[in-house]
């Protein structure tokens, strides 16, 4: 099966192919992408070109999409499900939505991995892992509030991802390890986004949106007239 | 066939239209009672929105022209100016598509669609033509000559029509949104019971609408909550009147200036029945030909965005796998004719 992967769950546009004969052909985010202006629109749709001419291969061989639907940043989150919807459309194939967070603690590969997503406003998306396992679902909290879900939790995890970076002091002082600032493994790649998409259930295309986890801000934004 | 999608604001719409310009299907999925109880449209809501029907509207158009994407040429798509977060979700789903079929791509600026919505089948406008565009977000004249572009001669200085529609409308209690609202109340009303100012600045065409409002505002304060409750037909007859007095006055003078035989209306505006009715008098009159295409080529649509791409050279995959939405995009950035 060659199989898709997209995220854009961060700051970061992560794509990979991975080909029928197990190979993959990516493109990895740098770790300074995270703090990046995000830049999805221009960035993602020629990591796509890229991957698939490295791979020799079209969009008409392609098996299926796998797409990280978060949580994460939600313009971002939109345009890589608009982009993998459209090319499953146009193609007639079958996507399948696998968890940003899932993907950033398979990167880990630590026993028992805290995966954190910057969710602004001062708040985190997380998800606790250990191997495979989801331990805690996706949740969004304060950082008070995930430090003390981490002094409940059975071992000491180990938390990736900007939001682990973000958020370090209060994570370490919970007793979190937070790997360094500078580390890969603060990345989603999409390498993890098809790992993990290739058992995933496939969705209904309309089914397939972002995890929000949080209702829309209509205070903080002032409705714009009609036009 | 040209396959054009639309999602600048709180509407997803895709159109199919022919070569020649006929529509073959015209689809608009408005979400327009998400937004009511906000009095306005909220971003986030309109995206969140757009990425759920984005695919189900695109199949529903190409279902409803009889096409497939085999039959499709060539993909429009707007590109602003708009809601950031909005435009995103159709030009994502639009390079997508396009890329996976091999297609070339044409960005289209919004303002442009409304300007060529009536040179679509079947009764296109010839060049030529002066064109008013009239919404909650933009209001300007426009004369068109070469239809890959248009020339702004011109605009709102400060609140589009529409705008002062929606404004008008909750200070009166009436509900959003305004435009319809006020024309509706209005129906029953005196339009000469209530004096409001009809601002045009400058000697050139541009218009203003901030004044109105305030005017609005004052003139609820002196008479009173009863009395305003008495009265609302008349004053929203007299608030509507004078929208419409200070359009047709630019429209005139435009009409003379650039001695125009032909006038086009597009934007949410251009549904008010009084706005109809007094430009369909005053260009019978002068013997200037009107078009006032129907409501669903005026409102956001994406059969205008198909117009507009029919004249536009399109990109070839993969040039346009990089393009980026634009939050503002004028005139200025209308691409060379084809
Ligand atoms: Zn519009």
């Amino acid at each position: 099966m060659n199989l898709l992967g997209l995220d854009t769950a961060t700051a970061a546009s992560a794509v990979c192919l991975l080909r029928a004969d197990g190979r993959a052909f990516e493109v990895v985010p740098q770790v300074s992408a995270l703090s990046a202006r995000p830049a999805h629109a221009s960035d993602l749709m020629p990591a796509v070109a890229l991957v698939l001419e490295q791979a020799a291969l079209r969009f008409g061989d392609l098996d299926a999409l796998a797409v990280g639907v978060g949580p994460g940043a939600f313009t971002g989150l939109r345009i890589g499900i608009a982009t993998a919807r459209a090319i499953a459309a146009a193609q007639s194939l079958p996507v399948r939505p696998v968890s940003s967070l899932a993907a950033l603690a398979a990167g880990a590969e630590t026993e028992l991995t805290l995966a954190v997503i910057d969710a602004r406003r001062g708040q985190a998306f997380a998800a606790l892992h250990r191997g495979a396992e989801e331990v805690w679902p996706p949740f969004v909290a304060d950082p008070a509030t995930l430090a003390e879900r981490i002094r409940t939790a059975s071992g000491t995890p180990d938390a990736v991802g900007d939001g682990a970076v973000r958020f370090r002091d209060v994570l370490e002082a919970a007793g979190a390890r937070v790997a360094p600032e500078h580390s890969p493994l603060h990345v989603i790649r999409a390498l993890h986004i098809c790992r993990l998409g290739r058992s995933a259930p496939v969705a209904a295309p309309a089914a397939v949106i972002p995890e929000y986890l949080r209702l829309p801000d209509v205070t903080a934004q002032s409705p714009v007239a009609h036009p | 066939m040209i396959l054009a999608l639309e999602t600048s604001c709180d509407d997803t719409c895709a159109a199919v239209i022919s070569p020649g310009g006929e529509i073959r299907s015209n689809v608009v999925a408005s979400q327009g009672l998400l937004h009511e109880r906000y009095g306005g449209v909220v971003p986030e809501i309109a995206s969140r929105r757009h990425l759920e029907v984005v695919d189900a509207v695109t199949s529903d158009a190409l279902e409803r022209a009889a096409v497939s994407l085999d039959d499709v040429d060539r993909v429009a798509v707007t590109q602003g100016p708009g809601l950031i977060g909005a435009l995103l979700v159709g030009l994502s789903s639009a390079k997508a598509l396009a890329a996976a079929r091999g297609l070339p791509l044409v960005p289209v600026d919004h303002l442009h669609g409304h300007v060529v919505a009536s040179t679509l089948e079947p009764d296109p406008i010839e060049r030529p033509y002066g064109c008013l565009v009239a919404s909650g977000g933009h209001t300007f004249l426009a004369r068109v000559e070469e239809p890959s572009s248009y020339r702004v001669l011109g605009q709102t200085l400060d609140d589009a029509a529409g705008e002062a529609f929606d404004k008008g409308a909750r200070l009166l209690g009436l509900g959003y949104p305004g435009g319809p609202a006020i024309d509706r109340f209005a129906r029953d009303g005196d339009p000469e019971a209530f004096r409001f100012p009809r601002s045009l600045p400058g000697e050139g065409l541009d218009l203003s609408f901030s004044g109105l409002k305030t005017s609005l505002l004052y003139r609820l304060r002196d008479l009173g909550e009863e009395e305003v409750a008495a009265r609302r037909a008349d004053l929203a007859a007299s608030y509507q009147r004078a929208i419409v007095d200070a359009l047709a006055a630019r429209i005139e003078q435009a009409i003379a200036e650039e001695r125009l035989e032909r006038l086009a209306i597009g934007g949410g505006v251009a549904a008010n029945s009084e706005l109809r009715r007094v430009l369909g008098e005053r260009c019978r009159r002068s013997g200037v030909g009107l078009w006032a295409p129907p409501l669903a080529l005026c409102t956001d649509n994406a059969a205008m965005i198909a117009a507009a791409a029919r004249h536009l050279v399109p990109l070839p995959y993969p040039e346009y796998l990089a393009l980026d939405a634009a939050a503002r995009l004028g005139p200025e950035a209308t691409r060379a004719a084809a």
